[in-house]
């Protein structure tokens, strides 16, 4: 199981404020809350014309190749991972609940900048997702007064 | 495990495309992909060799709006099927929410197959999960080639629990039984959510089995 099932609008706005603190301080240009599964959780910031969804089951899928790779070192995952491009670079690090937090960032700001305000972020945004996960455990499952189209296809 | 996101309304859910090597998962998605035009699609990305086998997965999100009030995304992933890749099939099926299982109706496939499926509850098991808990539909793909094996016969290799999955006769090179397939697995993951589907997990005998 990954994630935390559910964002009430609550946790929706807390998440996001962390994260668009955290972006102003870092200087980043976008970041993300996500699973391990690839779910886009929460996002705050502008990466332009990038299909977020492919961005992260990418991040997701890349964070996880390298689990394997860190079992060899004798680390049960790695905290963090980090793509450098010659202007665009991509810090992941690691949360609780399977959680991973997403940056993109220019050559306008540096990794060390990033990485320092990304450890801030994630120790407040840990604290969000457990308040998140135990609302999600509290709450009634979805339930929606409707009937799924009969002999009509719901995609097409 | 389905997100569902009150803020932006949206439920998120994964289906993942399971099978032995070269059974038709991409061809699936391919397919898909070029064929669906009233549903919000994203781009289909590929992270195969250069011989186009797929050396981490295939994706493509499909957005819908079947539930009231709810945008239901669809996020599509497929498996490398060849057996050395089985720690990225395990990656790949964290947080699955439907698979549908590709059979190669090919009679010299029948025991990778049978070793697909099996690979396939170990690694569900691997992912603290099991067969009984997610919800899923066979496809048998390649129909129309000749000399294929017998829908009985897979049936019984494939289908003999006591809770009967959906069935799904496929060509999916020639496009056929794609669509089929996807809407099955589909309307068994958003049956949960309706209140007229009982809140449980739609079985095979809801749907009924389905041939093309």
């Amino acid at each position: 199981m990954t994630g935390i099932g559910m964002l009430t609008v609550e946790d929706q706005m807390a998440i996001e404020g962390h994260l668009k603190d955290f972006l102003v301080k870092s200087e980043s240009q976008w970041g993300a809350l996500v699973d391990r599964g690839g779910n886009l959780f929460a996002e705050n910031g502008d990466i332009g014309q990038v299909d977020l969804m492919i961005m992260c089951a990418l991040a997701a899928g890349s964070f996880a190749a390298t689990k394997e790779l860190a079992k060899r070192l004798g680390e049960s995952e790695f905290t963090a991972l980090y793509h450098e491009g010659s202007k665009m670079s991509i810090l992941m690090t690691s949360l609780h609940f399977d959680c991973l937090l997403i940056t993109v960032f220019t050559d306008k700001t540096n990794i060390g900048l990033v990485r320092f305000y990304a450890q801030q972020a994630a120790s407040t945004l840990n604290t969000s997702l457990k308040e998140a996960s135990e609302s999600a455990a509290n709450s009634e499952p979805l339930q929606l007064d409707s009937e799924l189209p009969g002999g009509q296809a719901i995609i097409s | 495990m389905a997100f569902i996101n009150y803020s932006k309304r949206e439920i998120q859910l994964k289906i993942v495309y399971y099978g032995c090597a070269l059974c038709g998962k991409t061809t699936n998605l391919v397919k898909l992909h070029s064929g669906i035009n009233s549903t919000q699609k994203g781009e289909l990305v590929s992270l195969a060799t250069d011989a186009d086998r797929t050396l981490f997965f295939d994706f493509l999100s499909l957005n819908t709006q079947t539930l009231p009030g709810f945008d239901t995304r669809f996020q599509l992933y497929t498996v490398p099927g060849q057996p050395v890749y089985n720690t990225t099939r395990q990656l790949v099926l964290k947080g699955v929410d439907g698979i549908v299982f590709v059979v190669d109706s090919h009679w010299d496939k029948m025991e990778e197959n049978v070793e697909s499926f099996a690979n396939l509850q170990e690694n569900l098991i691997e992912n603290h999960l099991s067969m009984a808990q997610i919800p899923y539909v066979l496809q048998y793909n390649k129909r129309d080639i000749e000399n294929p094996a017998p829908l009985h016969y897979l049936e019984y290799t494939f289908n003999n629990r006591a809770t009967r999955a959906l069935t799904f006769e496929a060509s999916a090179y020639q496009g056929e039984g794609v669509l089929e397939t996807l809407n099955g697995v589909a309307r068994l993951l958003l049956a949960k959510y309706s209140k007229s589907a009982g809140g449980k997990t739609a079985s095979a005998g809801d749907a009924g089995k389905t041939t093309t």
